[in-house]
């Protein structure tokens, strides 16, 4: 059973890998066998990543990449050619969930700021999965693509609207290019993180935070980073052959229901 | 893996379930049967149980129950009729007792109606109902009871269909029971969710042994063409997804339905 999740001799391009659900992913599909492109905007942590996976025994490579460049995007996958000789799994999860707009009446985001979110968040996604599908289909073995979306394009999310409607689109994308991409045998899936940690706690007030959020998930704590490795490895690996076009969510059971301060019924009656 | 969040199961090691204790009911049919094997190959201990005492259902368990133990699992089989929530009791709670406790519970009972809505009898209806959604609800409680009562959380997995989400005609009460269970799922997941027992739900798209493809005149395999996949899909590439919602990894994951159907779900 193990070794239908196993990555060996496949190489990935992962974008945002120098920190966070990125970095965490990165080491997961090094762990199971692949080797990684590593991309960020920031060298020095994609460098670490891209150690710490060579530690695994491992090939790994670090790129600077700023994703609202389709040529950047196109530069990982020519580098994972030329590193190793091709691309097997496109993990396109650089985004910037900041909070543009949280303080700003609607009329107060311009439009700059509204179509850098979207670059940032939705066009990435297009433009590597564009590189990555073209140069697949090139080397007739198929492949896997993995967007990263956001639980917060599935609900009202007004601390940054744009980047919700961005990652509505990510999932609205996902769909359509499994649909286009099937006939390669490329398959295409997205994660929907909830509330998830980039970093473990690093003082008593992120603490008290994150238990604060908590309470109001089933789970009742925030995701931590690294739960994002095994299903990334699930979606990138033979195991999920027969999956595409999906949006998984890993929330704590957010979505579910209970994202209330009560989350329960009062119980009344039965016997 | 060593991480800066610590010595967390995060790699390939993330899916060894060797020392867990799982139940599969409903390990006669192909999905039942993939989850027992697919759980015993990730390590398990596996106990497998049939949804009825019919004789050929029995055996067929028995089967399954063989393989795993040549696998070297502990492993043994059992019989309960589904649809009576206390035999169900009785049952669960023998097996926690032989094992030591439950941690993981699969729901696999599954019984088709092909059949005109206006044509379905109240019998037909009313057991379609018990042996789908009554028949896993009856599980999860009995099972939920000890997995709360063990303190140390739990996983979950009821088997249900695209047909719990989207609907097909002639097949109005096995659309409403799977329906039925995704949301189940849900309560369940939100409710248990504060005691660490996650649940969830896979839903199966057009299957190899797809009741709705199988019993159905040749020209029902047409629907096959719709699938972005141009296939039906195997029993056993279901079971990967299984190991992975019965692992400690999937800790973060509840109260999803998390569609096995070769992109189906992407067209309806």
């Amino acid at each position: 059973m193990l070794e239908r999740f196993r990555l060996d001799g496949k190489v990935a391009v992962v974008t945002g890998a120098g920190r966070g659900l990125g970095r965490q992913m990165a080491l997961a599909l090094a762990d199971a066998g692949a080797d990684v492109v590593c991309a960020a905007r920031t060298l020095e942590q994609i460098e670490r990543t891209a150690a710490d996976i060579r530690a695994l025994g491992r090939r790994a490579v670090a790129q600077t990449a700023d994703v609202r460049d389709s040529k950047q995007c196109d530069a990982l996958v020519q580098r994972a050619a030329d590193e190793f000789g091709g691309i097997d799994i496109m993990l396109s999860n650089a985004g910037i969930g900041d909070m543009r707009g949280a303080n700003a009446e609607l009329w107060d985001v311009g439009d700059d700021d509204w179509r850098d979110t979207l670059d940032v968040n939705l066009s990435s996604a297009f433009y590597c999965a564009r590189a990555a599908s073209k140069r697949m289909v090139e080397q007739g073995r198929g492949g896997v693509i993995i967007n990263v979306a956001s639980g917060t394009a599935l609900r009202a999310y007004p601390m940054s609207f744009g980047y919700g409607a961005a990652k509505a689109g990510v999932i609205a994308l996902t769909k359509s290019l499994s649909a286009m991409l099937v006939k390669h045998d490329i398959r295409v899936n997205c994660i929907i993180p909830g509330f998830v940690r980039q970093a473990p706690a690093r003082n008593e007030q992120e603490q008290i935070f994150a238990q604060t959020r908590g309470r109001y998930i089933p789970a009742q704590r925030l995701g931590e980073a690294w739960e994002l490795g095994p299903l990334a490895i699930y979606l990138a690996s033979d195991a999920s052959r027969y999956v595409t076009g999906q949006g998984f969510v890993i929330d704590g059971g957010g979505l579910a229901g209970g994202l209330a301060p009560m989350g329960f019924a009062p119980v009344t009656g039965g016997s | 893996m060593k991480t800066e969040w610590g010595g967390v199961r995060s790699g390939l090691d993330a899916f060894d379930l060797t020392g867990k204790r799982a139940l599969v009911i409903g390990a006669g049919n192909p999905a039942g049967r993939a989850a027992a094997l697919a759980l015993g190959e990730a390590g398990a201990d596996v106990v497998v149980c049939a949804t009825s005492t019919d004789g050929d259902e029995v055996m067929a368990v028995k089967r399954v129950q063989q393989e795993i133990a040549k696998m070297g699992r502990r492993s043994s089989s059992v019989a309960c009729d589904v649809t009576l929530g206390t035999g169900v009791q009785v049952t669960v709670r023998q097996v926690a007792k032989d094992l030591g406790g439950i941690d993981v519970l699969v729901n696999a009972p599954k019984l088709f109606l092909g059949k005109a809505a206006d044509a379905i009898t109240d019998v037909e209806w009313s057991r379609v109902l018990q042996v789908n959604l009554f028949g896993t609800f009856h599980a999860c409680r009995a099972v939920g009871k000890e997995m709360l009562k063990q303190g140390g959380g739990g996983r979950i997995v009821n088997v249900a269909s695209v047909l719990g989400e989207r609907a097909i005609a002639n097949a109005a009460a096995y659309c409403a029971a799977e329906a039925g269970i995704l949301n189940l799922t849900r309560a369940l997941a939100v409710e248990w969710g504060p005691r660490g027992v996650t649940v969830n739900a896979i839903a199966q798209g057009w299957m190899e042994h797809s009741a709705a493809i199988g019993d159905l005149d040749p020209a029902a395999n047409q629907t096959v063409r719709f699938v972005p996949m141009k296939r039906a899909g195997a029993a056993d590439e279901i079971g990967p997804l299984v190991v992975y919602l019965a692992s400690d990894a999937s800790g973060y994951i509840s109260g999803q339905t998390l569609f096995v159907d070769g992109g189906l779900s992407t067209h309806l």
